[in-house]
């Protein structure tokens, strides 16, 4: 470590630093993210609807009522329960399937690459089309029922009521479990097979191995894949969007279509503007553990390590 | 923005390898590394594929299938035709949301890959006031949430559209700017994951004989990174093509993408007689074949490039 930021630091040029290369991605993201985040922060002060909204900067300034008319007076508290609450638990359904993919696919086996490129098919399809497909999967009468039905299964509406939300779960954790695959099939990478072979000659059954031996090491990238698909998931649009449509049936009305339809249905832009600074809000504190956990500097000396 | 990148934040990208170590050590010797039982090996297995392909395979089943067909739940189809492709280009306006989304998308992933690149020099190869907080504000800026940004994003582009005179929102130019920015953040992180695996010693050795940074970049580092250019030149592209929050509302029919063309044909099925399910699924293909293609031909670096950060 020490030697190697001592290098670092005396290769590192601070002569002659061409720092105008920064100018370009610099003013986009202050034009087109910081001064729309300020932007949100101050609409969301304002009584802004349709008939303010051309002439927004004269909009009347009402404080802090749209966030106190969010909270009492909208859904918003529900559809952060649905969001948050979505968010953990596809990422708790989704986490043990991503790790027995990956372990199951360590070891070479003919057609293993055919195998992890199938795998990865459900994440990299976009979710405007998984939704558009689970949609037509699932409608009334659509092939689930008609397969569950053969089974002897017979299910309610799967868009709509109560039941919808799991539907919302069944398929997003279907399009994000490779994310889980991915990482914990990189973390098993740093297993030397010292350790497999230490681990062999104490004749260890697989259980024993993994749960002893092989688990510690990917806990780094567990909890942090975590982290990240609790982010992802949060902020998820498209695919209940899409799926449901909108208005959204209320028990799938996740926070992020809310606030769209808030703005762009029912044009209550400022009260729109606070429920997206609240989503903010609540987007802050897994980012805050994730800023905190990545070294900034060390990533690439530390994944070679 | 995660919500419309197709990838999560994930941290990093692919690193410039030499060989494959990984795969080395792998080989030999695979029942001392087998972590799994065979017979376990092959239930996880065959399960996920079939729940994998079950669906994708749904996808072409349902695409040749008439629409009382897939209506009923079928899964095989009793009919086979392939008329569904050749009517969506009328029906969806699937031909206008393509060209659209290659346009824009296209665009996109090449500026961004550009601008990321020097951005990305200037972090790895440089010291200056306040670079910590512009690599931490990379990470951070991906978790913004889409639908924060959307309607401030929209009313400062139709307002400077009204100051100037000229129509912005409905544009492709508005898409474009939108989606390179929001783009920028990954895909200089891939840059600078990148460039920190690249050996500096060419670099010096220029620099030494007097080259300027700008000829540094362009004639040594971009020459090099071409894989990493490449990866996050791909991630931009994918974040404007699986994008339907912003596309939604920043176009109108004519500049309308792909994606927002396969949405607004799906809710405009919903209710009435039965559904054009056979060309939805249809259109459903068409889009997602760009992206299927992408990640078959590029797999090795882009796999690298979703896994490497998440490893610490």
């Amino acid at each position: 470590m020490s030697l190697q930021s001592a290098k670092r630091r005396r290769t590192l040029s601070t002569r002659n630093r061409p720092l105008w290369m920064l100018g370009p991605g610099l003013v986009l993201m202050a034009l087109v993210i910081i001064i729309p985040l300020g932007l949100a922060l101050y609409m969301s002060l304002l009584d802004l609807d349709q008939y303010t909204l051309r002439s927004w900067l004269q909009a009347p300034f009402i404080g802090l009522q749209n966030y106190v008319e969010a909270v009492t007076a909208s859904p918003l508290l529900r559809s952060i329960w649905i969001s948050v609450s979505y968010a953990v638990v596809v990422s708790l359904v989704t986490l043990p399937v991503g790790v027995a993919a990956a372990l199951a696919t360590q070891n070479r086996f003919k057609g293993r690459a055919l195998v992890r490129s199938v795998f990865l098919i459900p994440y990299i399809l976009p979710a405007f089309v998984v939704g558009t497909v689970w949609r037509t999967m699932m409608q009334q009468g659509g092939v689930i029922d008609s397969a569950l039905g053969s089974a002897g299964v017979h299910t309610g509406l799967w868009l709509n009521g109560p039941q919808s939300y799991w539907t919302l779960i069944i398929v997003q954790a279907w399009s994000s479990w490779p994310f889980f695959y991915l990482l914990v099939l990189a973390g098993l990478q740093s297993v030397d097979s010292e350790v497999h072979e230490a681990a062999a000659l104490d004749g260890a059954g697989w259980w024993i191995k993994l749960r002893y031996v092989i688990f510690p090491y990917l806990r780094g990238p567990i909890a942090l894949a975590l982290i990240i698909s609790l982010l992802h998931n949060i902020n998820s649009f498209t695919l209940p969007f899409v799926m449901f449509g909108v208005p959204a049936p209320q028990d799938v009305q996740v926070l992020s279509v809310l606030t769209y339809v808030t703005s762009f249905q029912s044009f209550r832009f400022g009260l729109s503007a606070a429920m997206a600074v609240a989503s903010l809000i609540i987007v802050a504190i897994p980012l805050f553990v994730y800023l905190r956990a990545v070294r900034l500097d060390t990533g690439e000396e530390g994944k070679r390590a | 923005m995660t919500q419309s990148v197709l990838a999560p934040p994930a941290i990093a990208a692919a690193t410039p390898r030499v060989g494959s170590p990984a795969r080395v050590s792998v080989r030999r010797n695979d029942d001392v590394t087998r972590l799994l039982p065979r017979p376990l090996l092959v239930v996880i297995i065959v399960v996920l594929l079939a729940v994998v392909l079950i669906p994708v395979l749904y996808i072409f089943f349902a695409s040749v299938n008439s629409d009382t067909g897939v209506a009923s739940g079928q899964f095989f189809p009793t009919e086979f035709h392939l008329d569904n492709y050749l009517l969506i280009w009328n029906t969806v306006d699937l031909g206008t949301g393509l060209v659209n989304s290659v346009i824009v998308c296209g665009a996109v992933a090449v500026v961004c890959a550009f601008v990321a690149v020097g951005s990305a020099y200037v972090l790895v190869r440089f010291v200056f006031r306040g670079r910590a907080t512009y690599l931490r504000a990379l990470l951070g800026l991906q978790s913004i949430p889409g639908t924060l940004m959307l309607l401030p994003v929209f009313v400062l582009f139709a307002s400077v559209g009204t100051a100037l005179g000229v129509p912005i929102i409905g544009t492709r130019g508005a898409l474009f700017v939108t989606y390179l920015t929001f783009a920028l953040p990954f895909s200089t992180w891939v840059m600078v994951t990148y460039l920190r695996g690249l050996p500096r010693e060419l670099e010096e050795a220029a620099r030494i004989d007097g080259a300027s940074s700008w000829r540094i970049l362009t004639r040594i580092v971009v020459p090099l990174s071409w894989p990493g250019i490449v990866v996050s030149a791909i991630f931009a592209f994918l974040l404007g093509w699986n994008d339907v929050l912003f596309a939604s509302v920043l176009t109108n029919s004519d500049t309308r993408t792909a994606a927002v063309a396969l949405q607004v044909f799906g809710a405009t099925q919903e209710g009435g007689a039965i559904p054009l399910y056979g060309q939805m699924m249809a259109a459903s293909l068409v889009c997602a074949l760009p992206v299927v293609v992408l990640y078959l031909v590029f797999q090795r670096y882009l796999v690298g490039g979703l896994t490497a950060g998440g490893v610490k």
